[in-house]
């Protein structure tokens, strides 16, 4: 392709030399020129068209889609809803405790929510089993550990806030609130703020 | 379990990202405030509303299915409306193979009636008629564009994408799209005069 592929009045303008000065008021050589006075007033007629078709197709009621588009979509994705992998919780007599990764995040993001300033965003979670088996009813003088959470959890931080404070906070939240809902400990939390917000 | 929906002061790259983690309530904060937008683009690509809707769809059903795979939240956005265009383009594409020709009455109908404003101002009747004929003559003119150009002019000029993201979605160089942009500015100023 050419370098300059810009289209070109009979006079050498470009288009886009006329485009570029729309708003101002003619140069010496537009005023002048035919070609040039023609193209801005073609050009006028269109910027002005152009915002006015803008403006109207997003007020027109009609330039929608369907109002079950919507559900239709939402259906579709939660037919196919990630719920990230399993981790084991706990180990009882009677059977396994898991949660999904996308339930634990839920639970750590809705936390989250009590902080203000904090948007929070990806949520990577392992587990690190603990050698506690409930299963096995026996009495050791080494009473083993509970499995560790480690959370990996990037948020946006809003930009006046006093970050340390803030994630601080976050880390308190999170580490209170998960066990009282699931009832294993946090471990670690892994807090990154990976961008700021303007408020 | 219910996902903690996002409030609307969320960052939408916040909320991206909780998308991207399986999280459907960020999810349909998406859809709504894409899929309007995405119509709109899809349906003056297109001239069709069913195909619009099926695009719209398409595309925001693929964004669930990839969305994990996309690197930078903040890519949001060109990502969608660069799936959407390709869809369009594949679709008209498609289209000229078949020699389909577009509508049924009830898409003509529609296509009539959607390229006048409604106007709320209680402007001038005239002045109105005048705004209205000259907006139809400006789609009627874009109709007659070239897919490419029209794809060009419609995302830079109604919908305000970046040169670069263009350049992307269309796989041109910058230089390439501004000189398609001139080309289709020239070619729909030059056809709406000739209305007159």
């Amino acid at each position: 392709m050419a370098l300059d592929d810009t289209p070109r009045l009979g006079c050498g303008r470009s288009i886009d030399q006329i485009w570029a000065g729309i708003d101002q008021p003619p140069s010496g050589h537009e005023e002048h020129c035919q070609h040039c006075r023609t193209a801005r007033t073609q050009l006028q007629q269109l910027k002005k068209a152009t915002h006015a078709l803008a403006e109207s197709d997003q007020q027109d009621p009609q330039l929608k889609p369907r109002p079950g588009i919507t559900n239709t979509i939402m259906d579709i994705a939660r037919a196919e809803v990630r719920r990230g992998q399993k981790l084991l919780v706990r180990t009882t007599g009677y059977g396994t405790i898991e949660i999904s990764e996308q339930a634990l995040s839920t639970v750590i993001r809705r936390a989250a929510t009590a902080i203000p300033g904090i948007h929070s965003r990806r949520c990577r979670i392992d587990i690190l089993p603990g050698t506690n088996d409930s299963s096995k009813n026996t009495l050791t003088a080494n009473p083993g550990t509970d499995p560790e959470l480690i959370i990996n959890l990037r948020v946006a931080a809003s930009a006046d806030i006093n970050i340390p404070h803030t994630i601080a906070a976050l880390r308190r939240e999170i580490r209170n609130v998960l066990p009282a809902g699931i009832g294993i400990d946090a471990g670690t939390i892994n807090i990154t703020v990976e961008d700021l917000y303007d408020v | 379990m219910n996902d903690h929906g996002p409030s609307v002061e969320q960052d939408e790259g916040s909320v991206v990202a909780r998308a991207q983690d399986g999280d459907l309530a960020a999810f349909e904060h998406l859809v709504m405030a894409y899929q309007d937008r995405l119509f709109r683009l899809a349906y003056r690509m297109l001239n069709n509303r069913t195909d619009a809707e099926d695009i719209v769809q398409e595309t925001l059903t693929t964004s669930w299915r990839s969305l994990p795979m996309l690197a930078d939240v903040d890519a949001f956005s060109g990502w969608l409306y660069r799936l959407a265009t390709n869809k369009c383009l594949d679709l008209l594409r498609k289209r000229s193979t078949h020699a389909e020709t577009i509508t049924d009455p009830e898409e003509l109908r529609f296509t009539a009636e959607s390229g006048s404003l409604q106007d709320s101002s209680g402007a001038d009747p005239a002045d109105r008629a005048e705004w209205s004929a000259q907006q139809g003559e400006l789609t009627e003119v874009l109709n007659t564009l070239p897919p490419v150009q029209r794809a060009c002019w419609l995302l830079r000029e109604i919908h305000g994408r970046s040169y670069a993201e263009i350049s992307d979605t269309l796989k041109i160089s910058p230089t390439t799209v501004r000189g398609t942009l001139a080309r289709a500015r020239q070619k729909i100023a030059e056809g709406m005069s000739q209305w007159r």
